[in-house]
């Protein structure tokens, strides 16, 4: 125990003012009459006798009065050890990242852990997190020192990306409803490329401790990878050597120049081996060509082959897996207006110039639709045919409920018939910007929107900018994506589910009379992904990242309706439950390999998954970077590391509050007394 | 009927006379028939005649059998003369609580009277006295006379000390008349002085009793802590610790009275301790015992 305020001790001088009043101060008698002093003597009492206290009790709290206001006042504390500790709540992340799989990376953080939780003291609390792809609570709040030690054990290593800037993000909205102070012990390599972009994400909150554990020392390894694979979904000829090929970028991370052997595996066979020569810490590209592969799906994997220099500091991370579908090309059914026939050509020759499509137009009028099966296309257009054949309609209407997809472009027709087909609204007023200005432009694109999907749009808008509009027909946007608006605030184009399925809406045509898009070259590029985001075979194979979403049936759909899904992990276990298969929006794919999915609306898809190639650089942060991020001013993260624990186990408990509390009651008690003594007792008649 | 003999009750009664027809009235109401208190023409004895003798109790009878001349004489018709000194110095009026010492000695004295002059019809006198006589009144039974001594006891305020030996002196010179004599004081004296002041009454005839009057706090004292003392008749003051109160005073108090108790029995007359809070009866009681062994 220990005093704040150590000078207010001398106010216990104060003492001396009821032992003055008590003790000291002379006393006053009154003379008693007597009848005679025949039988007395005189008497007096020595000193301590004589002056014996009076009102013991009354004493008693006087001088507790004034001992435990002075004591109040010099701010008396203590330090608690084992109370403190408690208090503390011991938050033990282990990064669990794709990078922990170098080395000995994940058991060395492992082990750190479970010492960590060893040593802490039995009643206070803990609680274990894993920091992969995303972060993975996997106990309360607990003191249980097997659940605690269970959950460390359970975790493995994963194939995700971490970020420290989630993990900023979580303790700052932990905090706000755990009002104890945490001390966060993170057991990882500290990967540079897991830092946020901005470091203000990472900084953890005032009452958190951040003790950071680094696994990695020293320089990092060299590493190799296959950083990115660049091969089509979907491919109908494998003889077409535009399409027929597959190209790689072979990736070193703090390596030498080296030459190393590349194989194309289609369905767990080589194919095809080539030496590369990859500069030190640098890229080379290597291609395969003609990519010959069998119908359906093919599992395929561009792997870096130890060969004779053997394997780098992650195995893991030298191969990269993709999924190529061969199928016949797939049929779109063009429906037109029996007046527009440009739409038709403009839109074929987009069809057919696109790299990947493997579609064939089969253009038809509206009138002569009535006998058409839609669900024998891969994909609907309807170019300014507003007026369909009502058995044809209701035929579309099907389709796209069991998860057809249709684009719409309204064209001139639009001004005379206010309803659009499928749509479910109307045309609430034609823009006539050739009569009245001359042309509107593009003003906004969603670039994110799948068929507008660019990754770096150029300054004319994605190419956007030149496209002149001359017609486009106002519609009311309720309920609908607006992916790209002109303008004046006209949307262009615009996504509404419907069912299992969904209906692009193009509020011009596709021809060049209502306005000059077929005639830029961003048209081209517009109807390829419009074409495989309607037709679904983005999404049906090829390559995804760990920890991306893979949507199993639409948003709209109600459970129960729609059948359900079923998904295949690369592990050959189905991930999700049998409720869960029926009422699933979506799925993340946290493992790197092949995903088996069967969607709601009946379609299979089997889809690669590679680990984020972020993951494959194994450079650690630099250390006064880790230094700034735990806040410790002095000594490496070891020391801090080490002296953390000792440092937190003893906190200042301040009494001041409960010795003030007791002065209270001592004072009410004294005036109570007091008044008992002083107070004049009521005479009996 | 104990009640109305309380002191603490009796504290409460104003007037003297209604206090003592109380007193006495409860004290007879509570009496025993006894041979020795009747109030009836019960004989006595005979005397034979001696020249003076009222010739009224002469019994004739007798006379004319025998031819000789005897007095008939009963219990109800003997006479005696209570003569009561009152001490009226400062002394008494020390209290402790109700009564004062001194309105004890006026209930006991008017108890007595009451008793002697309605009951008895004894002559009853009284005499005030501190450090000299204050007041006297003849011991008489004519009519008036207990309304008399019933004032005297309210003039008597107490003042000045107590001296036995100056107004004793003249007591002899107002107590012609054999009867009893009853001092009522707190004797704060020394016992020697006392009985010697005394004494010389018991000589003329007179059966004498001392009435010691005392407050259970002079004989008792309760002091919790030293406290200073002052004289109520010489305002002396003397500062007195509690552990000599509870053994040594005591202790002398306790031989005061022993010894006055001894040495007036010595000296042949009667000693009654009386405290405040003790009832009336003892000092009646007294009274009659010694009106019976006188006759």
């Amino acid at each position: 125990m220990g005093f704040l305020s150590p000078w207010f001790l001398g106010g216990l001088a104060a003492l001396g003012v009821p032992v003055f009043v008590h003790l000291l101060r002379k006393h006053v008698t009154t003379p008693r009459p007597v009848s005679s002093l025949m039988f007395f003597e005189r008497g007096t009492q020595s000193s301590t006798r004589h002056r014996r206290l009076r009102y013991l009790l009354l004493f008693a709290l006087r001088f507790a009065l004034v001992l435990l206001a002075v004591v109040a006042f010099a701010n008396p504390f203590v330090r608690r050890a084992s109370a403190d500790a408690n208090a503390r709540l011991l938050l033990i992340v282990v990064d669990n990242s794709f990078s922990m799989r170098a080395g000995t990376r994940f058991a060395d953080a492992k082990q750190q852990a479970l010492a960590t939780l060893a040593a802490k003291p039995p009643a206070q609390k803990a609680q274990i997190m894993a920091l992969g792809g995303q972060l993975e609570v996997l106990t309360q709040p607990t003191a249980d020192e097997s659940q605690l030690h269970a959950a460390l054990q359970s975790v493995e290593p994963g194939d995700g990306h971490a970020n420290f800037g989630e993990l900023g993000r979580y303790l700052r909205t932990m905090t706000e409803t755990v009002r104890s102070p945490i001390d966060l012990h993170l057991f990882g390599d500290m990967q540079r490329t897991a830092m946020p972009a901005n470091f203000a994400d990472m900084v953890m909150p005032a009452s958190v401790k951040l003790v950071l554990h680094p696994v990695a020392q020293g320089a990092a390894p060299p590493n190799w990878t296959v950083e990115s694979v660049n091969a089509p979904a979907e491919l109908s000829d494998p003889k077409d050597p535009r399409r027929s090929h597959v190209q790689a970028v072979i990736a070193g991370f703090g390596t030498p120049a080296a030459t190393k052997p590349v194989s194309l595996v289609v369905n767990g066979k080589a194919i095809a081996t080539k030496k590369v020569d990859i500069p030190a810490n640098g890229r080379a590209t290597v291609e395969f060509a003609p990519l010959d592969v069998a119908y359906g799906f093919n599992r395929c994997e561009v792997r870096i082959d130890s060969g004779n220099g053997g394997s780098d500091a992650l195995p893991a991370d030298d191969a990269s897996v993709f999924t190529v579908r061969r199928s016949d090309p797939e049929r779109v059914l063009f429906v037109h207006a029996a007046n527009d026939t440009r739409s038709a050509l403009y839109f074929g020759a987009a069809l057919d110039s696109a790299a990947h499509a493997s579609f064939v137009l089969q253009s038809v009028a509206a009138e002569q639709a009535t006998d058409l099966d839609p669900s024998k296309f891969a994909f609907v257009v309807l170019s300014d045919a507003t007026a369909l054949p009502s058995i044809f309609e209701h035929a579309l209407e099907a389709y796209v409920a069991k998860g057809g997809n249709v684009l719409i472009a309204l064209g001139t027709s639009a001004a005379h018939r206010e309803r659009i087909p499928l749509w479910g609204g109307d045309a609430r007023d034609l823009h006539d910007y050739a009569r009245d200005e001359g042309a509107a432009t593009v003003g906004q694109v969603d670039f994110s929107y799948p068929a507008l999907e660019q990754a770096q749009p150029g300054r004319d808008n994605g190419g956007w900018a030149a496209v002149k509009v001359f017609y486009a027909t106002a519609v009311d946007p309720a309920q609908a994506r607006v992916a790209a608006r002109l303008a004046d605030g006209t949307p262009l184009l615009l996504e509404k589910q419907v069912g299992e399925g969904r209906i692009l809406l193009l509020t011009s045509g596709l021809d060049n009379l209502t306005n000059d898009l077929p005639l830029h070259p961003v048209f081209v590029a517009f109807v390829d992904r419009t074409a495989r985001y309607l037709s679904g075979s983005e999404q049906r194979s090829g390559a995804r990242l760990v920890d991306s979403f893979v949507q199993l049936r639409a948003a709209t759909a109600s459970a129960g309706v729609a059948g359900s899904v079923e998904v295949i992990d690369p592990d050959g276990r189905r991930p999700l439950s049998l409720s869960e298969a029926r009422s699933a929006q979506s799925v993340r794919l946290t493992r790197a390999g092949f995903y088996q999915i069967h969607f709601a609306n009946g379609r299979d898809a089997v889809i690669g998954v590679n680990p984020d190639r972020r993951e494959s650089d194994l450079e650690s942060m630099a250390p006064d970077l880790l230094q700034l991020w735990s806040g410790s001013s002095a000594g490496g993260t070891e020391q801090t590391a080490s002296s953390a624990p000792d440092q937190s186990k003893y906190r200042n408990v301040n009494l001041w509050w409960y010795v003030m509390l007791l002065a209270l009651i001592a004072a009410v008690a004294e005036t109570a007394l007091a008044s008992g003594y002083m107070g004049t007792q009521r005479e009996e008649v | 009927m104990q009640r109305f003999l309380d002191p603490e009750v009796l504290a409460g009664i104003s007037s003297l006379d209604l206090l003592a027809k109380t007193v006495v009235d409860g004290f007879v109401a509570g009496l025993h028939r006894s041979p020795d208190f009747g109030f009836s023409q019960e004989f006595a004895e005979y005397r034979a005649y001696t020249p003076g003798d009222d010739l009224r109790h002469v019994d004739w009878n007798l006379f004319a059998r025998t031819e000789r001349c005897y007095l008939k004489r009963y219990r109800g018709e003997t006479n005696s003369q209570l003569t009561v000194l009152l001490d009226a110095s400062n002394s008494m009026q020390f209290t402790s609580g109700p009564p004062m010492k001194m309105d004890y000695a006026r209930f006991i004295a008017a108890s007595l009277f009451y008793l002697a002059i309605r009951n008895q019809r004894d002559a009853a006198g009284l005499i005030v006295f501190d450090d000299e006589v204050r007041d006297y009144i003849r011991p008489s039974t004519r009519p008036g006379q207990l309304a008399r001594l019933f004032a005297g006891l309210e003039r008597a305020e107490p003042r000045a000390r107590t001296d036995f030996a100056k107004p004793l002196r003249h007591f002899q010179n107002f107590l012609h008349r054999r009867g009893i004599a009853i001092v009522i004081s707190d004797f704060y004296e020394s016992p020697e002085t006392i009985v010697h002041t005394i004494a010389p009454l018991r000589f003329q005839g007179n059966e004498v009793v001392l009435f010691h009057i005392l407050d259970p706090q002079e004989i008792r004292p309760a002091m919790k802590g030293p406290a200073i003392l002052i004289d109520l008749e010489t305002d002396q003051k003397i500062e007195v610790v509690p552990d000599y109160m509870k053994t040594t005073y005591r202790v002398k108090v306790d031989a005061h009275i022993e010894e006055l108790r001894s040495r007036t029995l010595a000296a042949g007359m009667d000693y009654q301790l009386l405290v405040t809070d003790q009832p009336l009866d003892t000092a009646l009681r007294e009274y009659l015992t010694l009106r019976q062994e006188g006759n």
